[in-house]
């Protein structure tokens, strides 16, 4: 079988950075990505393989400037393609859609660079349909260009919120209104003139700002979304602000969204000793959130680590390193400036039936009553018996959600890691046991 | 992981009452349980009933090995003619019986299994089996493949004959772990491994952890695997792992199944009954388990080499491949979760239970290889009987360790 | 312009598109209900949280990541699982 130098997961910014990277210095690469397109989640391509007009100037340069580089070395693209995990005998497994099976490969070393997932806090009522993820609705606007219909109220925490609420103008459908747990322009004006020393930063939120002051959308600091219901098929939200306003809002369309988490559930560890085991090393927003900037040069600092272990070539990665450490530190100072203003913790406040893993139906009340006893249970035990992390997104919606609500709930204990709950297991995604029955090394696959 | 370093203030140090219960035959005081796997549950849930204050010691944390990486038949249907087999019964029934009473109410799953033979060899393995079960009281009807093909309509046209063993049922082992532990009362102590023992004239009395000494009347090794090192059985006690597949959730599939599939070749590789050749290294008996949610447990390999927590795609292909030829609508089922758990068998294929030789107040139960789902309420019940001199409801003759110790405890 | 069958609705679809964008645009925003009973509908967009599942042509599929196929036959997971 011939196995490959190196497989990268993810066609985002930093899959796309390691893959060339990796192949400038001669190794053979291939590429797996799940779409049939690349870009990942900020460079996402309209369907048709044009660029959506919501994308910046500036995002579609560095888009270019990926794919130009990508064109001009020759990686084996696999579109439409799942990573599953890495098995017990080291073969990568690719869930191939196009044809339907699981491809077994061997590589010298894996890149994983799955990015990011997004935070969503459990809400009462988030379960229901035309609620989604901020993200999602952007999803959907970058590939169509079409905005969703209906009044859209766009909530939760972050940034993103803005971003998304900016490219709805664009594309004719403005939002009903941005509901932010911080408050942001406050912050910054009162202490971060460290967000002065990262001008594209602050020349994006210009933009972004511009366009939803000229739009009138009203732009609720402070304020958290507490509950959604549906009133006659619409979708009412309780906001309430930091004086503990309350008021409701009727809308078609949520889209929530309180931060950005690394996707890396069920990924297999980083191992960077050569031998018979692949090496494995991951990029980008799976291994920190620090946005496009920070995973193009993450993966190139992967794909230049992979091509010094795997042939011994000393390689330079500092400059990488330097460019990632400043990301970081703006990715600092605007966490900082969104911190969540007042109001108490939004996990210690929810009600009992507040849904905490939607897969299998389990609420605050059930990590409630699960801890209600006096020795500290662990993690596994938690999941276990409280069936959190079990279902069909493996945790990645929960986890994180449970860990905290448990830390809060048990304060005196040790906090568990969202990873503990999990665990480290292939697959990662939930796969066709058809599939799996026609597992099969590559070389084979061409029957 | 919950680090405690400090002892709780209600450590064990009652030497005193210890001959007390002896002479009388009355329960001890106190009684310390190592190992928080469904045995040391059991155990500790049975003593606790009687009054008995329980410490449970456990290296990391309740269910963290094999009772948390089990299948979970409660099952005669797989058993070894012989004391196996009528131990199983006793468990199935004990089984019955927590439900009934309430404590299991939820958790036990009452179902058939069915055994279906697809090839001559099988179907041949497959009478003698079922005489065995017959004789032992068990309700074993075989079903021609008409009748089989009526009875589970999503069983494929490979099926050549079954047999349908009635009465049995299934229990997640962490879940039943928790639900005992719960309901023992015990104190529990999570992260602390028993290093070794503390002897006095014929007796253990006391056990040392990285967090001291600890005493109690009573001791019982519950501790799976690590029993091995704790006893020096590392030549009796041999580790087999399994590897197992969880489903999503099908509810159509799901109902559609009246039972458990256990595939004739199981026998084989559980050495359930005598086959031609030897056992694999390596082997794969397929069980096919629709659960409670509506998810299928999918099983499992018997291997007696490599790394004992990995799944590899090898092993999980070749059980699908199994599966989906026995039931071809789980083709469209996906696969969830793979996991992989060591079983502790004994190089006689039964199991340790009973006091050591040479130790008045101690006890060992351990050795269950891929049965002690299904025994470890019988077992836990049965040593709490012997421990508060009461007759035991089992004759643990067969499991006696004294089979495989000299009068030393070693640790 | 290409389509696919959504129960038995004709639902169009742009050359690319998921199978959940041209549901969207069709104004379907609920697939049927999950084996908890949770409506199932569209929510992260890639991939992760399993929320917008769908039968192709008999194969469980996210409608988020999976590019619309003309011809192709989508139906609740629910028919079957349910
Ligand atoms: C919904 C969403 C919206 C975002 N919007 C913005 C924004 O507007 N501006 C901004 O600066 N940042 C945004 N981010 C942050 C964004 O993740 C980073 O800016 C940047 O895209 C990270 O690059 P990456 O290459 O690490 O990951 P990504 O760009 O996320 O790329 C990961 C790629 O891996 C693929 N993938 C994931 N799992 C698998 C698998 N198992 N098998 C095969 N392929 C897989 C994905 O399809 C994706 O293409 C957003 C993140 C999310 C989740
Ligand atoms: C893949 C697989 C499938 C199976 N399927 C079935 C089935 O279908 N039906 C069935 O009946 N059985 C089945 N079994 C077997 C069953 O799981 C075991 O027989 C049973 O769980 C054993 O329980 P135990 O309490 O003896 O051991 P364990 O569950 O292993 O518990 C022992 C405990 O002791 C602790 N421990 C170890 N050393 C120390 C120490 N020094 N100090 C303190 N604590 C210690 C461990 O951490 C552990 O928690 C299966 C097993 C496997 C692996
Ligand atoms: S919307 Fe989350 S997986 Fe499709």
């Amino acid at each position: 079988m011939n196995e490959r130098d190196v497989i990268v997961i993810g066609g985002g910014p930093a899959g796309m950075a390691a893959a060339i990277e990796a192949a400038l210095a001669g190794l053979s690469v291939d590429l797996v990505e799940q779409r049939p397109t690349l870009g990942g989640a900020i460079y996402r391509q309209q369907a048709d393989g044009g660029t959506s007009p919501v994308q910046s100037k500036m995002a579609r340069q560095r888009f270019a400037r990926l794919s130009t580089a990508l064109a001009g070395i020759s990686a084996n693209m696999r579109f439409s393609s799942v990573f599953l995990g890495l098995d017990a005998d080291g073969f990568v497994l690719i869930e191939n859609r196009q044809i339907g099976r699981i491809e077994l490969i061997r590589s010298r070393a894996i890149i994983v660079a799955t990015g990011a997932v997004e935070r969503i806090l459990p809400r009462p009522g988030s379960e229901l349909p035309g609620v989604s993820t901020a993200g999602g609705l952007q999803v959907m606007l970058k590939e169509t260009s079409r905005a969703p219909q209906g009044r859209v109220l766009l909530a939760g925490n972050g940034p993103l919120l803005l971003a998304v609420a900016a490219q709805l103008i664009r594309l004719g459908n403005p939002p009903a209104g941005i509901v932010e747990a911080g408050d942001p322009l406050r912050a910054a004006a009162l202490s971060n003139v460290g967000l002065l020393s990262h001008p594209a930063l602050l020349a994006e939120a210009a933009v972004y700002l511009k366009d939803i002051y000229r739009a009138g959308t009203p732009w609720f600091r402070g304020t958290r979304l507490t509950r959604i219901e549906k009133v006659d098929g619409a979708l009412q939200a309780t906001l309430c602000d930091r004086h503990d306003a309350v008021r409701t809002i009727l809308v078609d369309r949520i889209g929530l969204h309180d931060g950005i988490q690394s996707n890396r559930i069920g990924l297999p560890a980083e191992q960077t000793r050569t031998g018979s085991a692949p090496v494995v090393v991951r990029a980008g927003d799976c291994r920190e959130a620090l946005g496009a900037v920070a995973a193009e040069a993450d993966g190139r600092r992967a794909g230049l680590l992979a091509v010094s272990l795997l042939s011994g070539i000393a390689t330079d990665i500092s400059v990488a390193e330097r460019a990632i450490a400043r990301q970081r530190q703006a990715q600092a100072l605007i966490t900082r400036s969104f911190m969540p203003v007042a109001g108490g913790s939004h996990l210690a406040s929810l009600p009992d039936e507040t849904l905490l893993c939607r897969c299998e139906g389990r609420t605050v009340g059930d990590l409630r009553q699960l801890l209600d006893r006096p020795d500290p249970i662990s993690d596994r035990e938690i999941k276990h018996n409280g069936r959190f992390a079990m279902g069909l997104c493996q945790g990645r919606f929960c986890a994180s959600n449970v860990a905290e609500l448990v830390a809060l709930l048990r304060p005196d204990a040790s906090k568990p890691t969202p990873d503990g709950l999990t665990g480290q297991r292939w697959p990662i995604r939930p796969v066709s046991i058809g599939a799996l029955t026609r597992a099969a090394p590559e070389d084979n696959c061409e029957d | 992981m919950y680090r405690r370093d400090t002892l709780p203030a209600t450590n064990i140090h009652l030497m005193k009452s210890i001959r007390l219960h002896e002479i009388s035959g009355s329960p001890p005081s106190t009684a310390i349980v190592i190992g928080s796997g469904i045995v040391g549950a059991a155990t500790a849930y049975y003593l606790g009933k009687r009054g008995v204050a329980v410490h449970l010691l456990e290296a990391t944390a309740p269910a963290a090995e094999a009772s948390g990486a089990a299948d979970g038949a409660v099952s005669v249907a797989s058993k070894r003619p012989g004391t196996m087999m009528t131990a199983a019964l006793r468990g199935v029934a004990l089984y019955r019986d927590l439900a009934r009473d309430g404590l299991l109410a939820d958790l036990y799953k009452t179902r058939s299994t069915f055994i279906i033979a697809a090839s001559q060899a099988e179907c041949e393995l497959l009478e003698k089996h079922r005489e065995a079960l017959l004789d032992a009281g068990v309700k074993a009807v075989a079903l021609s493949r008409q009748a089989l093909q009526k009875r589970f309509q999503v069983l494929s046209p490979n099926a050549l004959m079954g047999v349908e063993v009635h009465d049995e049922g299934h229990a997640i082992g962490y879940e039943i772990v928790h639900r005992l532990v719960k309901a023992s009362g015990a104190f529990v102590h999570r992260d602390t491994p028993v290093r070794e023992f503390v002897e006095a004239g014929g007796r253990v009395a006391g056990v040392v952890t990285p967090k001291g000494v600890m005493t109690a009347d009573a001791m019982v090794i519950a501790a799976g695997g690590g029993s091995a090192n704790l006893l020096n059985l590392d030549n009796v006690l041999i580790p087999r792992k399994g590897q197992l597949l969880v489903t999503e959730r099908a509810p159509a599939l799901n109902r559609a199944m009246p039972g458990a599939i256990m595939s004739g070749r199981y026998l084989l590789s559980k050495g359930s009954q005598k086959g031609t050749g030897a056992l694999p290294s390596r082997g794969l008996g397929l069980v096919i388990d629709p659960l409670r949610t509506g998810q299928f447990l999918i099983g499992g390999t018997r291997e007696d080499f490599g790394d004992r927590q990995t799944n590899d795609i090898d092993a999980v292909r070749r059980i699908l491949l199994a599966a989906v030829d026995l039931v071809p609508g789980l083709a469209d089922v996906r696969l969830l979760r793979s996991f992989a758990g060591v079983r502790t068998a004994v190089i006689d294929g039964l199991p340790l239970i009973g006091r050591l030789p040479g130790r008045e107040n101690a006890y060992v139960a351990t050795g269950f290889e891929g049965d002690g789902i299904c025994l470890g309420p019988l077992t836990g019940k049965t040593i709490a009987q012997m421990i508060c001199g009461e007759t035991p409801e089992f004759d643990l003759s067969d499991f006696d360790p004294a089979r495989f110790m000299a009068g030393k405890v070693a640790a | 312009m290409n389509s696919f069958r959504f129960l038995s609705k004709n639902i169009p679809f742009n050359e690319g598109e998921s199978i959940a964008a041209a549901l969207e645009a069709a104004g379907i925003r609920q697939f049927g209900r999950d084996a908890v009973g949770h409506e199932i509908r569209y929510f992260c967009g890639i991939g992760a949280c399993q929320c917008c599942l769908v039968r192709i042509d008999g194969v469980i599929r996210e409608a988020c990541v999976t590019p619309a196929r003309a011809g192709a036959h989508i139906e609740l997971v629910g028919a079957d699982h349910e």
